[in-house]
């Protein structure tokens, strides 16, 4: 189909949450501020428990501080909520009440949530805490370990009737959630769809394993928190940990009742054949052609890609020679991930996010720690953000697996 | 531990469960299911309670108490 025959489907609702600010004023002005929140981590079952013979250096991450609760969702007294869905609920009823929500018939609503076994830590907890006593655990354990809880959770908290779903894809998860969710209202199996990208709660196990895979930073930067992510830069070591969850509101551009932040135009996943965590170029230029196709878009007509750049020795570079492969080393680009950390599961989303808030704001946010970019090439946002109002962006996300995704935005 | 101490333990436990709880009266007679509890809740009740009592006893024992006092009495002969 032609990209001028479809019905535009646009995002008409904003919810975030990240360790530099809840909500989209704070969050957007901390972007733009370049600010962040590195630290050893410290939140409850995210180091490994300290032993004598053990000289590693504490993991390093970005932790949210305080999660204001919104009211309505204080006042109905949920038991029993992992991290993660405390945070999808605060994250989710922004984006309800800014796209206005309230008056649509409920059944008409989804709701797909991105990732997959995002409550480790918790579990990781709970199996510490009854390990020699077991016979003491909550029963409702057996409902809270399965991701789908949150699914329960939000809609029973708003009511949500038409879907409610899991999907995962990695660290593409939360990008892949906004693709289904895009194809859930354009096959009109529901008039609005909320897609989420769940926070991922890890543990120090999960932790320990990225670290000794070689994928999680910073063995070089292991006393120095505020320099150890730095995505694109020559002295990256791999991905630093950031908490944080996003939530969209897609429906038709004909329904939606406010301004839309964006159309989405374009769209595209490929698979590797590769269950391995090794980046493709072929997967990640083909998505990259395949989303300007369906936007009907060239290279030239983007201004602004916003990269996945996680700070992999290997993937940074895979992305860059991707882009300049599709002709895209001429619009800007920056690395939010410098900024939030790896929010896994979350990540495509809370990217996706800070594209239409940047598109909003007319500005660029800077870039951390890009002190000698890899390829000097591209048209780089550095250490200080910078006027420009994006038309037409490009969002990136991969995932371990061989998963690739992409989508084309245009300012709203 | 005495019948009254275990009653005080579960009502604790049901305060902490449900909601809206804090000034009422609890007596032997009062039904968990009348105050509110949802079979989920009420399993979660009987759990705490047998946490801090360290008894280590199936939760199906427990299912045939009509009210709190008749759970406190069927736990009370466990101890």
């Amino acid at each position: 189909m032609h990209a001028a025959e479809r019905t535009p489907i646009v995002v008409s609702g904003i919810g975030i949450t990240a360790s530099i600010g809840q909500g989209r004023r704070d969050f957007t002005a901390a972007l733009l501020a370049g600010e962040h929140r590195f630290a050893a981590m410290r939140r409850p079952g995210r180091q490994k428990p300290p032993a004598a013979d053990d000289v590693a250096a504490p993991f390093i991450g970005a932790e949210i501080a305080d999660l204001r609760m919104p009211d309505a969702i204080a006042a109905a007294k949920l038991r029993n909520l992992s991290w993660s869905a405390q945070v999808a609920l605060a994250t989710l009823h922004e984006a309800w009440e800014d796209a206005g929500l309230d008056g649509v018939d409920p059944r008409r609503i989804g709701l797909i949530v991105g990732g997959s076994n995002v409550q480790q830590r918790e579990l990781a907890l709970s199996q510490a805490k009854y390990q020699d006593r077991v016979e003491f655990l909550r029963p409702t354990h057996a409902m809270t370990f399965m991701d789908t809880d949150l699914c329960g959770v939000c809609s029973e908290v708003f009511g949500i009737r038409g879907l409610a779903i899991t999907v995962g894809g990695a660290s593409a998860s939360g990008q892949l959630a906004a693709i289904q969710a895009i194809e859930a209202v354009r096959s009109g199996q529901v008039d609005v769809c909320i897609a989420l990208g769940a926070l991922m709660d890890l543990s120090f196990f999960e932790c320990q394993a990225f670290r000794s895979l070689g994928a999680m930073g910073s063995d070089r930067f292991a006393r120095e928190p505020a320099l150890a992510c730095r995505p694109f830069d020559r002295d990256r070591d791999g991905f630093i940990f950031g908490e944080a969850c996003g939530a969209i509101v897609i429906r038709r551009a004909a329904d939606a009742t406010r301004t839309p932040y964006a159309e989405l135009k374009g769209w595209a996943m490929a698979w590797d054949a590769n269950r391995n965590p090794n980046p493709s170029l072929e997967g990640e230029t083909a998505v990259i052609r395949g989303a300007l196709a369906m936007a009907g878009l060239l290279a030239d007509a983007i201004d602004y890609v916003n990269p996945h750049g996680t700070a992999s020795v290997v993937g940074d570079e895979t992305e860059l020679a991707a882009l300049r492969a599709c002709g895209l080393d001429r619009a800007y680009i920056n690395a939010t991930k410098s900024l939030v950390g790896h929010g896994l599961s979350a990540a495509g989303m809370v990217e996706l996010i800070a594209v239409m808030l940047q598109m909003q704001a007319g500005r660029l946010h800077p870039s951390r720690n890009l002190d000698n970019p890899i390829d000097a090439g591209f048209r780089w946002v550095g250490a200080t953000a910078i006027d420009h109002v994006v038309e037409r962006a490009l969002n990136m996300s991969m995932g371990f697996g061989g998963i690739n995704t992409a989508i084309c935005l245009q300012r709203g | 531990m005495t019948l009254e101490e275990i009653f005080a333990t579960i009502v604790g436990h049901t305060r902490d469960i449900l909601p809206g709880l804090d000034d009422h009266a609890f007596q032997f007679t009062d039904s968990l299911r009348e105050l509110g509890a949802n079979s989920i809740d009420r399993s979660e009740v009987v759990m705490l309670t047998l946490e801090s009592l360290s008894l280590k006893a199936p939760m199906i024992e427990f299912a045939k108490a009509e009210n709190m006092g008749e759970l406190a009495t069927l736990l009370h002969a466990r101890l």
